[in-house]
């Protein structure tokens, strides 16, 4: 297990966004968290990537407990994260957002190297992702002078650029369009295949997330309603009623 | 005869005068191009031998515009790179100028080297705040360290001599006395020259970029592995660093300090400098101090022609005028004059064709 995630709980002002939520996440799985709005799917990614910190439950990657490590502590662990919404570096080139991810990837960004070859190996593997992810021509556009659909790959190139062992990905899709969805989803699951990324999806689109993942966990008001495989899903009374509704 | 006339120009021009960047190698160093580095090299020529050029009253303001671009560039690395605010960075400069008040002839450029010392340690502690606020409540964080530090040197007699100030002698190097802005401008040459490279090197490499992330957003920024703090601490210690060489500098050329060099007003024209400059980086530092700095000369000359009854609004006049240069290109061209700079170039790299 790459991750194992137990007995997690938080509250904002009394309001629980967790309660008692455990699962783990195996290595090279693509692993689904779905919900309605207000499950806690977001407090979840923050707690795992260190930006909240969680009262209670215990959170370890790679057999090792993430409690009191700083958000960058984790990166350096391997753990990537990207938002919902565009939480990219708006001012800085795509090329500079590549790059700005690729540090996490070269070992040490090896201090003894002389400035100008660190660069160019940075830049080197930085275009290597850039070309994986279709973005070689935008490369010294301005991030944020982007489309929609591009700036959101951008973001995923930069987190796969730092070469996660476990990639946390908030609503990749949401305001896609489908052939962009599409391509996405080749992206992830090519990622996978060839650098051996386990992904951890938050995603409202049910139909990818049916067909993509390998396993799911549904929250509800902070607490699991399913975890299992993705056939279940449909079949589960509980998430039926809270979340999919009669039909 | 044609066909070899072609070839050598051809050959002439891909070794000597090409402008376009051709492998990734050459993207990432600066200079690359055979036509830039010659560029680069002919304007370190042309900086060598600027006294042998110009006239004394000349040569006092381009060492003026050299020291003034030598902090405009500390704080853009604060304000363009790592999207921090600072009121006070006319307070760092003064803790240069006062520090190498104190080591002076053969001892000058040790003292400059120690007030950029002593400043970025005092830029370490300022950027602690940092930390913690942002925005409009940083700004005032520093400008209560302006005040602070206008106070201090004021009244720390000791040190600062008070509100006469201090008087400096001349800097010797080698034996050689640097008592004309010809002589002194090879001084700040010797550092404002590394130093900007330096600052070029670090906007371009690992920190500059770690800075920009802070800048856009900071959540983003450590959640890809950048450490917040190191990043902010940084910035800060190097702005003020930048500041107090700077301000070392400006004693030697102004062979006196008091605390009237320093005040908040001083902080906002390096700010406007910033702004006018555009961008954070080294060509916007170096536009904005030569514009900014320039102004009040322009305008000397302007009330010169009119009469001295003028004379008395001239610092009225200043003041107004930076403030509709701030605003015009706020509004008009937010990039400064570097976006300007970079639109002409654009103009010319796809001459004859609109785009």
């Amino acid at each position: 297990m790459i991750l194992e995630v137990q007995n997690l709980h938080l509250s904002f002002k009394g309001v629980k966004a967790l309660a008692g939520v455990g699962f783990s996440v195996a290595e090279g799985e693509f692993f689904a968290v779905i919900g309605p709005n207000g499950a806690g799917k977001t407090t979840l990614l923050n707690v795992l990537s260190g930006v909240y910190e969680p009262e209670k439950g215990e959170v370890v990657f790679l057999g090792e407990s993430l409690r009191g490590k700083s958000p960058q502590a984790r990166a350096r662990m391997g753990l990537g994260r990207t938002f919902q919404g565009l939480e990219i570096f708006r001012g800085m080139s795509v090329l500079e957002n590549v790059k700005l991810g690729a540090e996490l990837a070269l070992p040490g960004y090896p201090m003894a190297l002389p400035r100008a070859e660190r660069e160019w190996r940075l830049r080197a593997w930085a275009e290597e992702v850039l070309d994986y992810l279709h973005l070689s021509p935008f490369r010294h556009a301005p991030a944020g002078m982007l489309p929609y659909g591009l700036q959101k790959r951008v973001e995923v190139a930069r987190a796969l650029a730092g070469r996660p062992k476990l990639l946390l990905l908030d609503e990749p899709m949401a305001g896609l369009a489908l052939e962009e969805k599409q391509d996405l989803a080749r992206f992830l699951l090519d990622a996978r295949e060839e650098w051996g990324v386990t992904l951890l999806w938050v995603e409202h689109d049910l139909r990818a997330v049916l067909e993509l993942s390998d396993r799911v966990l549904v929250l509800s008001y902070g607490e699991v309603l399913y975890y299992g495989p993705p056939e279940g899903v449909k079949k589960d009374p509980k998430v039926v009623e809270a979340y999919l509704g009669q039909g | 005869m044609y066909a070899l006339s072609k070839r050598l120009t051809d050959a002439f021009s891909r070794r000597f005068a090409r402008a376009v960047r051709e492998t990734y190698r050459e993207d990432e160093a600066y200079a690359s191009t055979p036509l830039g580095r010659l560029a680069l090299y002919a304007f370190l020529l042309l900086l060598l031998l600027l006294p042998l050029l110009l006239g004394p009253y000349p040569m006092y303001v381009a060492t003026l515009v050299a020291i003034g671009a030598l902090s405009a560039l500390g704080l853009h690395l604060l304000v363009g790179g790592a999207g921090q605010i600072s009121l006070g960075h006319a307070a760092f400069m003064g803790v240069g100028a006062y520090t190498a008040s104190h080591l002076t002839g053969p001892l000058a450029p040790l003292g400059v080297l120690l007030g950029g010392g002593i400043a970025a340690s005092l830029g370490l502690l300022l950027g602690l705040p940092s930390l913690r606020i942002k925005g409009v409540y940083l700004a005032i964080a520093t400008l209560a360290f302006q005040f602070l530090a206008d106070y201090a040197f004021k009244t720390w007699e000791a040190v600062t001599g008070g509100i006469r100030g201090r008087t400096l002698p001349p800097p010797e190097v080698l034996g050689l006395v640097l008592d004309t802005p010809e002589r002194l401008w090879y001084l700040v040459l010797l550092f404002a020259l590394p130093l900007f490279f330096y600052g070029k090197r670090l906007l371009m490499t690992r920190a500059g970029r770690a800075f920009r992330a802070v800048r856009d957003n900071d959540l983003s920024a450590r959640v890809a592995g950048v450490d917040l703090t190191r990043a902010k601490l940084l910035a800060f210690a190097l702005s003020a660093f930048y500041a107090g060489v700077a301000g070392g500098l400006l004693a030697q050329l102004y062979k006196a300090v008091t605390p009237e060099y320093f005040p908040l007003s001083v902080s906002i024209q390096y700010l406007a400098m910033v702004i006018v400059g555009g961008a954070g980086t080294v060509l916007g530092a170096v536009l904005g101090a030569f514009f900014v700095l320039l102004i009040p000369e322009v305008l000397n000359g302007f009330v010169g022609a009119l009469g001295p009854e003028y004379a008395a609004q001239l610092a009225a006049w200043r003041n107004v005028a930076f403030g509709l240069l701030i605003l015009a290109f706020l509004v008009l061209e937010p990039l400064g004059l570097v976006g300007l700079w970079g639109r002409v170039r654009d103009y010319f790299r796809t001459w004859p064709l609109p785009y």
